[in-house]
């Protein structure tokens, strides 16, 4: 089974090397290790999309019955999505699970999650602090998650509110993620960060 | 249909049926009458089953394949994928079918709802390009389903076996994207060479056809393979003639009349998630309500008389005994506080948390009451062996007491699962008659248990009456109560 996989991953590395995604810098593949399991992955935030300017990097992990079964990926890079856990990267995706059929490639994952990333699913959700976020508050939504393309995914969006809220918090002696994650969680109000943090 | 171990259950009824000589013999027009009524009308838990072995339902399913197949002219492993898509109602498939034969097809996913594409046309000279293994093949190498989505052989073989060591065995699909038309039985077996894999797409198959049958239920006794089959799809008594287990045919779950299979799950759930609160507040011991001595339970019967002072009261409810014996026996009962409406809320999570307590202990109670009943019983069969050896009578005539025992479960079983039916019933007159016949039946229980446990100083014919009217009661209420 094994060699079925290298085989595949070969001939998929390949297909997308020369694709014209990576022409257009949208999608990347780079090899990890000598035996085609192990892969990182990296994908552009799509335009007019609050992860605009983002790169985002995946681990990708070839399981041996790789194509039968779909590959194990998920983000490196920390990401607010309702559908991608803003604490393991963990992504929730159809085609990655039940959905997956075995003449999808590598490619056809990279482009599906840039897809994600335009059209995400509240409905169907990873995470659902995010989630219920996207669903209440749409702006406090957008917000947040362009402030952690900036931060993690090297963004253009500097939103020095954001910033000095986290200061504040670093300054209480709150680690910087941390103090991140419990303000995006309150929709950025200080005070119940703070309440939850020392709670 | 007859098979040689269909075991049609007629519940106690059916006993009357078994003394027909008897009853011609003495012949008068009354006992015709008796004779010719419905053991439906009387016994509101008659239900008629089969206890099948796994060839048998492999026989009923095939021949419901093949009559299919010959009726569409199609072939059955394609008549198998639209029955297992269709309930195995073969009348609905046939109508279907024939008003629209590419619709159906469609729908049971053994055609792409849209026509294949020119993927065949993709090939060069005679070879062929394998998009999963991604090698060049020969062309004869390949094969494809409805969809015309080439695949060669080996990749076919390695998917099924993914597939199946998944516990996936009727809903294989196609690998292409997108595509979700259905392996059906012969392709995948096709391509199965390995017999460890054969025989599990095989029993795999099976467990769903049997799942998807509203006519057939796996007996979820442990290790058991019986299939219970019956026409009649609701939520009765069916015990496996095998393992003996008691399950509702309709949800495979205990047995739970007169409640119904949806509220006894939500019930069930309830008490999971509850039982910590619950457990905490119905402790195990009761003090006496005279002489406050410290009474543990250790038989089922709700009657208590207290070992020190004498005081007869009642398990549940802590009143005198006196009240519940000869007037009214209304501790099964939960009163409802009529001012609730006004309170504040904290007070009505209160009375909420109450009214669950008074159910739940109820239920729990009765269900410990069965669990030391079946001590007594062990009880009874040591002494009854006793007697027989000191030449006290024989087995024979012992067996009454087994059989008081036996019913004595059977009723206490019921009242046990009345406590969520009631709880979940809303006020008004319908409730009202419900508690006023499950205060009746417990009354009843309660004085069967009472002569059970201390039977030898019962009379017989004493015993043997109050079995009657406890099951009469409990009739009763079924029949009231049971499939509205």
């Amino acid at each position: 089974m094994a060699n079925i996989a290298a085989q595949r991953i070969k001939r998929e590395f390949k297909e997308v090397i020369k694709s014209e995604e990576v022409a257009k810098c949208a999608i990347k593949l780079e090899l990890l290790n000598d035996s085609y399991t192990e892969l990182k992955g990296e994908i552009a935030g799509p335009p007019d999309t609050p992860y605009e300017g983002g790169n985002f990097v995946l681990e990708i992990r070839v399981p041996e019955t790789y194509p039968f079964n779909p590959p194990k990926v998920r983000f490196i890079t920390k990401i607010w999505h309702p559908n991608i856990s803003s604490v393991t990267g963990a992504i929730c995706l159809d085609i990655l699970k039940d959905q997956w059929a075995a003449a999808m490639t590598l490619r056809t994952v990279l482009l599906s999650l840039q897809a994600l990333l335009s059209a995400a699913e509240p409905d169907d959700p990873q995470d659902a602090v995010v989630a219920r976020q996207y669903k209440e508050n749409l702006e406090m939504f957008k917000l947040t998650a362009k402030h952690w393309t900036n931060v993690y995914a090297g963004g253009p969006f500097v939103n020095s509110d954001c910033d000095d809220k986290i200061k504040r918090l670093i300054d209480m002696g709150i680690e910087e993620h941390q103090a991140r994650v419990a303000l995006s969680s309150y929709n950025w109000v200080l005070e119940r960060a703070t309440e939850q943090l020392f709670s | 249909m007859e098979e040689s171990m269909t075991t049609s259950q007629g519940g106690e009824s059916d006993m009357e049926c078994s003394d027909n000589e008897f009853y011609d013999y003495y012949n008068s027009n009354d006992d015709i009458d008796i004779e010719q009524i419905d053991p439906r009308n009387i016994d509101p838990e008659y239900f008629e089953y089969n206890c099948l072995l796994e060839e048998q339902v492999d026989r009923l399913l095939n021949e419901t394949v093949e009559t299919l197949s010959n009726n569409l002219q199609i072939p059955p492993s394609l008549a198998k994928v639209l029955l297992h898509s269709n309930q195995w109602n073969i009348n609905e498939v046939t109508k279907k079918f024939n008003d629209n034969s590419t619709q159906t097809l469609i729908a049971a996913r053994i055609e792409p709802d849209a026509p294949p594409s020119s993927l065949l046309l993709t090939r060069l000279s005679s070879y062929v390009y394998c998009s999963v293994c991604a090698t060049l093949q020969h062309f004869e190498n390949f094969h494809n389903l409805s969809c015309a989505h080439m695949f060669c052989n080996e990749c076919w073989t390695m998917h099924f076996e993914v597939q199946i060591n998944q516990g996936i065995s009727t809903g294989i699909a196609c690998m292409a994207r997108d595509c979700i038309v259905l392996a059906p039985e012969d392709f995948v077996l096709k391509h199965l060479q390995r017999p460890n894999m054969r025989e599990k797409y095989q029993q795999f198959s099976f467990q769903d056809y049997v799942k998807s049958h509203p006519f057939l239920r796996f007996c979820p006794g442990p290790n058991c393979s019986i299939v219970v089959h019956s026409k009649d799809i609701k939520a009765k008594r069916a015990t496996c003639n095998q393992c003996k287990t008691i399950f509702c045919f309709k949800c495979g779950c205990d047995y739970h009349a007169p409640t119904d299979c949806h509220v006894i799950k939500k019930w069930l759930t309830k008490c999971a998630d509850d039982s910590e609160t619950a457990n905490y507040i119905s402790a195990h011991t009761k003090d006496c309500p005279k002489c406050h001595i410290c009474i543990e339970k250790n038989g089922g019967c709700n009657h208590m008389q207290c070992y020190n002072c004498k005081h007869d009261f009642c398990w549940m409810c802590l009143g005198d005994w006196k009240s519940h014996g000869s007037e009214y026996y209304e501790c099964s009962r939960y009163r409802e506080n009529p001012n609730i409406a006004h309170e504040s809320v904290h007070a009505q999570a209160r009375e909420a948390l109450k009214k669950y307590l008074h159910y739940y202990e109820r239920w729990e109670n009765h269900s410990k009451s069965l669990k030391l009943e079946e001590q007594t019983l062990e009880k009874l069969r040591s002494r009854i062996n006793q007697n027989v050896m000191s030449g006290l009578g024989t087995w024979i005539d012992w067996q009454y007491l087994f059989t008081a025992a036996n019913l004595l479960a059977k009723c206490r079983y019921t009242l046990q699962y009345t406590y969520p039916y009631a709880y979940y019933m809303e006020g008004g007159s319908r409730k009202e008659l419900f508690e006023y016949q499950q205060a009746q039946l417990e009354a009843e229980i309660e004085n069967l248990s009472w002569k059970i446990e201390r039977a030898e100083t019962t009379n017989r014919g004493d015993l043997e009456n109050q079995m009657d009217i406890a099951e009469k009661r409990r009739t009763t209420l079924l029949k009231d109560f049971l499939d509205e």
